[in-house]
């Protein structure tokens, strides 16, 4: 791996993780754990697009590690890791069949399989199937959410590809 | 670009589905037994209709849940988890208040029968 | 690159770990805790409540196979294998297999003859045993029904002789001994509150750690739900009906029960019966030999009994329930409006 694609998997990390932490600070809308825009994602579906699955791997798994650590909630990063793994394996497969121009479809899709993934790490973690109820309105919010990430990434990729290349 | 239609159906689909189980969840009808499981296992089962008014203290790895009964209704008063979701969510109703760092959950039974002779 | 990746994922696993480990220290006085083991054909979950019950639950499920090894029909190391395979020798069998015999015995006497364990060969005959189905031929019956009789069988203490084209099967009543043997283990252990379900046969130990009697739901026989809900403190509930295991055939429904006297499926008007009393094989064999039976023989036999009550639902929608029960007797709000009668002394 090179200098450049470095800083530029450095960099997208530590935006990703900025907007982790700010979101952070956001109080929750629902009162439902889980429920959150999810804004890092954006960085998320951007590089599905344009990295390597190994490269998005990299930028997940950092982001989630560190944001963890810093949010100093350690037993969130169960749910992110469940959750990520899930959406990330789910999106990789989605690219080859989804073209740029609906990148919105793949994020929501994404999304989707984010809110099972949580909610399966959650069952798990509390033996209990009470959780269960949460997953629709997990959904829900997820699906809204999907569409709002997806389209940033969308117009990310679509501007950066107009724009001379670095 | 067929193919992007068919995915594009599917994310429709989950989400009506989504939002129909939603109502289902909130309209389903719901009795007055409730349960308190922590990890895995039931400590209580209580009946609103019959409880008084109390506190009931459930420990975990040194941290500790206070739920309070009052006027036949549930909610969480304490926790001491870092995020303090399950005392947002108030009282008990058709969602489950779920501490995940403390594995606590409080819920509506289901069936109020103990078993099923069959 | 590489490295980096990994030590950080290392670096996860050990923070997760960590954070993972807390184990469970609740004080809770009532804590439930179950168990489910498949035997006897059918999930038995047995469910105690208290402090420590997982050296009771233990034991239970070592009970629960050990029994199931010995009255296997299948299995070739069982008593009950051995017995059927013994060419009319006389074979020794655990004391647990002999008392359940004696048991069955008395009980084909108490139900005249309603209760028959005898039968297997004429089970296996219309398939009930292997879920290949058919209707087996008049003559076919017949010549099955030549060697049934449980008077054919010589139960002397611990040894059993059965001639040698016969085969017995304690199916209709193994499971109602086992919830007996299960719940003395239970309460040898120091449980005094807890459930046992072998595939719907209920059996219970106390009453539930608050004090309140067990609500044990009684299966509507013609469709999904219960169609009443039973109060009850320690004893056992079994309900027997045509819709447990049932075939249909040129639109004529075929069921499981079978009447020791025709060899067919028992046709007495009744859609199921549930039978409550302290003893889970009592009320075992007698729910399968009052489906037999039909409503008012089953009414006499209580009458001249004290040891169980029942519920019957006739073909019809109609509900009989016996008056020792009619207290704690509660119709499901869904049941549209059927007749129910009290059956008095």
């Amino acid at each position: 791996m090179n200098a450049k694609k470095l800083t530029q998997l450095g960099l997208l990390t530590t935006v990703a993780l900025i907007i982790f932490i700010v979101e952070l600070r956001i109080p929750n809308l629902a009162p439902i754990p889980g429920i959150k825009l999810g804004l890092a994602n954006i960085v998320t579906v951007y590089a599905v697009y344009r990295f390597t699955a190994k490269e998005t791997a990299l930028i997940l798994y950092a982001r989630i590690l560190l944001g963890s650590i810093f949010g100093g909630n350690m037993l969130a990063m169960l749910y992110s890791l469940g959750g990520g793994t899930l959406c990330l394996l789910g999106m990789l497969f989605l690219r080859k069949v989804i073209d740029e121009k609906h990148i919105w479809v793949c994020s929501v899709l994404g999304a989707v399989l984010h809110n099972i993934g949580q909610i399966s790490v959650a069952v798990a973690v509390m033996k209990t199937t009470a959780v269960i109820s949460y997953l629709p309105f997990l959904l829900v919010s997820g699906c809204i959410a999907g569409v709002f990430t997806g389209l940033c990434a969308q117009i990310l990729i679509s501007r950066g590809r107009k724009a001379p290349k670095i | 670009m067929k193919n992007t239609k068919l995915w594009i159906t599917a994310a429709a689909v989950i989400f009506i589905a989504a939002a129909v189980w939603c109502v289902i969840i909130l309209t389903k009808p719901r009795g007055d037994i409730v349960t308190i499981t922590q990890d895995g296992k039931t400590l209580y089962t209580l009946d609103l209709g019959k409880e008084k008014d109390r506190l009931i203290t459930v420990e975990y790895d040194g941290r500790e849940n206070v739920i309070e009964i009052k006027d036949g209704r549930i909610h969480m008063l304490e926790a001491d988890c870092p995020d303090h979701t399950c005392i947002n969510t108030g009282w008990l109703e058709e969602v489950p208040i779920v501490c995940l760092p403390n594995k606590l959950a409080i819920e509506f039974a289901d069936n109020e029968n103990d078993a099923v002779a069959r | 690159m590489k490295k980096t990746f990994l030590s950080s994922v290392l670096v996860a696993i050990f923070l997760l770990t960590s954070c993972g480990k807390s184990e469970n220290s609740s004080s809770s006085k009532d804590i439930k805790n179950s168990k489910s083991v498949f035997a006897m054909d059918t999930y038995i979950t047995v469910t105690a409540y208290g402090e420590d019950t997982d050296k009771a639950l233990k034991a239970a499920e070592d009970k629960i196979t050990s029994l199931e090894k010995l009255w296997s029909v299948t299995d070739e190391n069982s008593e009950i294998y051995a017995v059927n395979h013994s060419g009319g020798q006389t074979v020794g069998v655990s004391p647990e297999t002999a008392d359940l015999l004696d048991f069955a015995l008395d009980m084909h006497n108490r139900t005249n003859g309603a209760f028959d364990i005898s039968l297997y060969p004429v089970l296996t005959a219309w398939g009930f045993t292997t879920d290949e189905y058919r209707v087996p031929s008049d003559d076919e019956i017949t010549a099955l029904l030549e060697n049934t009789g449980v008077d054919k069988i010589n139960l002397d203490s611990q040894y059993v002789t059965i001639p040698a084209d016969m085969q017995i099967d304690l199916g209709a009543v193994g499971k109602g001994y086992a919830g007996d043997l299960v719940a003395e283990e239970l309460k040898s252990n120091g449980v005094k509150s807890a459930l046992i379900d072998l595939g719907g046969n209920i059996q219970t130990v106390g009453t539930k750690p608050d004090g309140e009697k067990w609500k044990v739901g009684i299966r509507n026989p013609f469709g999904e739900g219960n169609f009443a809900t039973l109060e009850i403190g320690e004893c056992a509930v079994v309900t027997s009906g045509g819709y447990e295991r049932y075939f249909v055939e040129d639109g004529v429904t075929y069921w499981h029960i079978l009447d020791p006297k025709t060899g067919k499926p028992a046709d007495s008007g009744i859609a199921s019966v549930s039978v409550i009393g302290s003893e889970g094989r009592t009320c075992d064999a007698l729910s399968t030999s009052l489906f037999v039976m039909g409503l008012d023989k089953s009414a006499e036999l209580w009458k001249n009994s004290d040891d169980f009550e029942m519920i019957i639902v006739t073909s019809d929608g109609e509900i009989y329930i016996t008056e020792g029960i009619a207290d704690d007797f509660e119709l499901s709000s869904n049941f549209a409006e059927p007749k129910v009668s009290v059956i008095g002394r």
